[in-house]
């Protein structure tokens, strides 16, 4: 099937099976290899792209459901060399470590932020749920995630 | 250093966080090679049995399929992916590809292919009739002289005692003894990035393999074994590690994907889906632990017999060297001078066990640790003031000869933890009647820092200084995500005086990287090799000093070192760059601004630490909800705060796991029921409850800037502390590990039934 839809802001037309998984289309034929894969059966969260707003575990979805839709994958945070807030404070609370979860991890709570700007550290808790983390005990993630909300207020204020 | 510590203790990102976080960080399942072939594991779906048939015509018909290897036609050669050293007497019982299938997992075949989806569909095709053997299950039937032999030798395959003073004796003054038997689960590793390895092979048959592991000598050592080819044309290089606990220690994929590649020399891929990683790979060693302690009226230990029974699973791998390093944790963290060790470690037809977390610390305080409380409990003492009377003090000898202790301040811990818990006025809070039940626990752990004592430690390193002023650190570290590069650059900055970001750390290669005795293992990385790190960086220190002096013209006690820069302080208007310097001592005495040297391990202390829970069960479920968690840690020093508390909070999210949730399960004829996520519960973060750190930094006399090892030690007293606060809650002896809903609520219902 011909797969039109819009990556990272750039529209992307490709031919592709319709069966092909979103996660191995992003990796395989775009080269975006930032999007990892941990368990293929939507537990861990590791697949995590944006899709129209809304975090999705790219792992689970077929190349058909992605038709026409808006992905944001986790190279497309970077804004002109810069990193994304929430980047920025992932490394200052050090809820980086392994790395693996990284990806799938921000862009849980990119989509997070992007529906709810002051989240309560519950919601922030919910959002991801769906991801795994091995290395942080999830606690300095939380913290980031809280720095950004604050920062980010201050900076719109 | 009696100076302000510039970057020793403070928080400084990983080395590679800018390219985590924006996904250009590469890690081996995201390379590929010009040429490169997807390999795909067959696993057998039995737990024990021969190969009768094995056809794989269909298989190799499959267009795409490049070869299909089996036990056929691969080396027969047996050996221990466990030896990470030459001069290690292991059993070698494992191959690269089996006709006995000997657990639900086992390796049978390869199929190497152009792609990983016609490899997969390969796979798939290839029939296998067995001939099926009894399956064992059960480590008390499999120690059993009559059960059936899964190796030829019987399943029994090593004990071990270590004793001090007279156990059997003392045990009979005892005011009272208290008896429990413990059993703990077989848990998966469940690093995110799962067990992946590349290897490619030149004309000449040269091998290099890249693959997340934490010994790349080891892996060198296990592929050269395995394919009968002598070291120096294997090449192993370290690529980013997704996490490994341990798990991706021993090498599994590299001697198949070296042997892959090096018989059709191309490139070969191996990646495992996460149920592959689950059940073919390591698990943590399930153990079933009995122990008696005696104490006088007092509360003092006078004596304690310990009994564990280590289930290996399939294949020896680490059985035995495991079984000892629990036993020698129990003579370290309280004054016991009458006790016996014995431990049993025995095949079944399961998972293989092998180093995780711990190494068997997590497992054997679970036993002693809940024993303790119920031990507490009889005395109808505080656990916490019934610990403090028996705790190791600062400097005790280890009563069975082993390496000293060190400054030991787990009485610190346990004062702190108690005071800032609020211990004792939660602990004495009366119960609540209702749904609802509240209960606190606690607990102590014991770990080590290195093999001191017991295998060789020691590291080579190569610093630096270069013409532009930046300094490179050449060793074989293994940086697994919890900021090992960094806490060396630290270590290096601090004793230089040179920024953190001018301090380089190469790729760990075994073409380029010095020797070092034995990777990440045993929690030595921060003690031995940052013992290393400050040790070459001393030499490199007084070397600028001294040329600084002859070009400075100047006594070498004026010299100063700051920020990168020297000059006498006497006359501070000339200042010349550490690259300067190191070019002007080049050209006019020949010798350049580095060092290269092997450091030994000085000593072995025991890192420390106690763990404080609140826990909320329901009763009418069995759930339990972590209500408030301190960690409170005897580490020496924090090199990098923010990495330690890292450390202690992610430790305790796979303690709990143990003690809540994480349990391997099979079904009667061994096939892994827990081989996903959806199936087998890591705790997620709603799950977690936020984990308080407290740090007792007083400094390791033999520690680089006095620190010790924390990865390892944080979460060894979590399970314990956990069930410890069920047990007090709901005034039950829970013995098995997790504490799952059903076992809760059985515990309920018979002493409910005890009631009536």
């Amino acid at each position: 099937m011909l797969l039109e839809f819009d990556v990272n802001g750039i529209k992307r037309k490709l031919d592709v099976d319709p069966e092909m998984r979103l996660i191995d289309i992003l990796r395989d034929k775009l080269g975006l290899k930032g999007t990892k894969e941990g368990c293929g059966e939507g537990e861990c969260g590791a697949c995590t792209v944006i899709i129209d707003s809304v975090a999705v575990n790219s792992c689970l979805v077929l190349a058909i459901q992605a038709r026409d839709k808006q992905i944001i994958t986790i190279e497309g945070l970077e804004k002109d060399g810069e990193l994304d807030l929430l980047q920025k404070t992932f490394i200052n609370q050090g809820a980086v470590q392994c790395g693996y979860c990284t990806p799938g991890m921000l862009m849980s709570c990119k989509a997070l932020l992007m529906q709810n700007t002051n989240p309560t550290e519950k919601e922030i808790r919910l959002a991801i749920s769906g991801n795994l983390c091995r290395c942080t005990g999830y606690t300095k993630i939380i913290r980031a995630v809280r720095e950004a909300v604050e920062t980010g207020g201050m900076q719109n204020g | 250093m009696d100076q302000k510590l510039k970057y020793i203790g403070k928080y400084i990102p990983i080395h590679d966080a800018k390219e985590k976080v924006s996904g250009k960080i590469v890690y081996v399942g995201d390379m590929e090679l010009h040429g490169m072939l997807h390999a795909k594991l067959v696993l057998s779906p039995i737990a024990h049995g021969r190969i009768k048939h094995i056809n794989i015509s269909k298989a190799e018909a499959l267009p795409g399929v490049i070869a299909v290897f089996n036990y056929k036609n691969s080396p027969e050669i047996l050996y221990n992916a466990h030896k990470w050293i030459e001069g290690i007497e292991v059993i070698r019982d494992e191959r690269l590809f089996t006709s006995h299938v000997r657990f639900f997992g086992d390796r049978i075949a390869a199929v190497v292919a152009e792609s990983k989806e016609i490899a997969e569909k390969a796979a798939n095709l290839i029939e296998v009739e067995y001939e099926e053997l009894p399956v064992i299950l059960d480590p008390e039937i499999a120690k059993k002289a009559d059960s059936y032999p899964i190796h030829p030798d019987g399943n029994h395959f090593f004990s071990k005692e270590i004793k001090c003073g007279n156990p059997d004796e003392k045990m009979k003054e005892g005011f009272l003894t208290i008896e429990d038997r413990i059993e703990t689960p077989k848990t998966h590793h469940a690093a995110m990035e799962t067990h992946a390895c590349i290897a490619d092979t030149d004309q000449i048959g040269n091998i290099t393999v890249y693959t997340p592991c934490q010994v790349i000598f080891q892996v060198q050592l296990i592929v050269s074994e395995a394919l009968k080819i002598p070291r120096n044309k294997i090449r192993v290089i370290k690529t980013t590690t997704g996490g490994s606990f341990g798990g991706k220690g021993q090498p599994i994929l590299e001697p198949i994907a070296a042997f892959l590649s090096y018989t059709l020399k191309r490139p070969v891929k191996l990646v495992l889906d996460r149920t592959e990683e689950i059940i073919a790979t390591r698990t943590r060693t399930k153990t079933i632990g009995t122990v008696q302690t005696a104490v006088d009226k007092e509360g003092n230990i006078i004596a304690r017999d310990i009994h564990m029974l280590v289930d290996a699973g399939a294949y020896t791998t680490n059985g035995e060297a495991i079984a000892v390093a629990m036993g020698k944790k129990t003579f370290k963290l309280y004054r016991i001078y009458d006790q016996r060790y014995v431990a049993e470690a025995v095949y079944t037809n399961t998972l293989i066990a092998g180093a995780c977390r711990g190494y068997g610390s997590p497992q054997i305080h679970s036993v002693t640790e809940i024993n303790l409380d119920n031990v507490a409990k009889a005395l109808h003492m505080d656990p916490v003031e019934f610990r403090l009377k028996n705790l190791v003090h600062p400097y005790d000898k280890d009563p069975t000869g082993g390496p000293e202790l060190g400054n030991a301040r787990i009485i610190d811990c346990v004062k702190k933890g108690r005071e800032l818990f609020e211990w004792d006025k939660k602990y004495s809070r009366p119960k609540q009647a209702g749904r609802y039940a509240r209960g606190v626990g606690m607990a102590c752990g014991a770990h080590g820092n290195g093999y001191f004592g017991a295998y060789p430690d020691f590291i080579t390193l190569s610093l630096r200084i270069n013409e532009e002023g930046t300094a490179v650190l050449k060793g074989a570290f293994h940086d697994v995500g919890c900021g090992t590069n960094m806490t060396m650059m630290q270590i290096v900055a601090e004793v230089l005086d040179l920024d953190v970001s001018k301090i380089y750390i190469p790729a760990t290669d075994t073409l380029v990287s010095p020797f070092d005795s034995a990777g990440t293992q045993a929690s030595r990385v921060t003690f031995v090799c940052g013992g290393a790190a400050k040790k070459v960086a001393e030499q490199v220190r007084a070397k600028l000093i001294a040329y600084g002096a002859k070009v400075l013209d100047c006594m070498e006690a004026d010299v100063v070192l700051e920020d990168g820069y020297v000059w006498d302080c006497n006359s501070i208007d000339l200042k010349i760059s550490y690259g300067e310097l190191a070019v002007i001592t080049q050209k006019r005495y020949s010798e350049e601004m580095g060092a290269t040297m092997t450091y030994q391990s000085p000593g072995n202390p025991t890192s420390y630490g106690a763990h404080f829970v609140e826990v909320e069960v329901d009763t009418m479920t069995g759930r339990v909800k972590i209500l408030a968690y301190l960690a409170v840690h005897d580490l020496g020093k924090a090199i990098n705060s923010g990495f330690v508390e890292g450390q202690i909070q992610g430790a305790v999210q796979m303690g709990i796991g143990m003690a809540l949730s994480e349990e391997i399960t099979f079904d009667s004829k061994g096939k892994v029921t827990a081989g996903r996520f959806s199936r087998y519960h890591v705790i997620n973060a709603p799950d977690m409850p936020e984990v308080q750190v407290e740090l007792i930094e007083r400094l390791e006399d033999l520690g680089p800037f006095g620190a010790k090892s924390i990865g390892e030690a944080a979460t060894v007293p979590t399970a314990p502390a956990i069930i410890n606060a069920i047990n007090h809650a709901l005034d039950v002896n829970l013995t098995v590990l997790p504490a799952l809903p059903d076992r809760i609520m059985d515990a309920i219902k018979s002493k409910t039934k005890e009631r009536v």
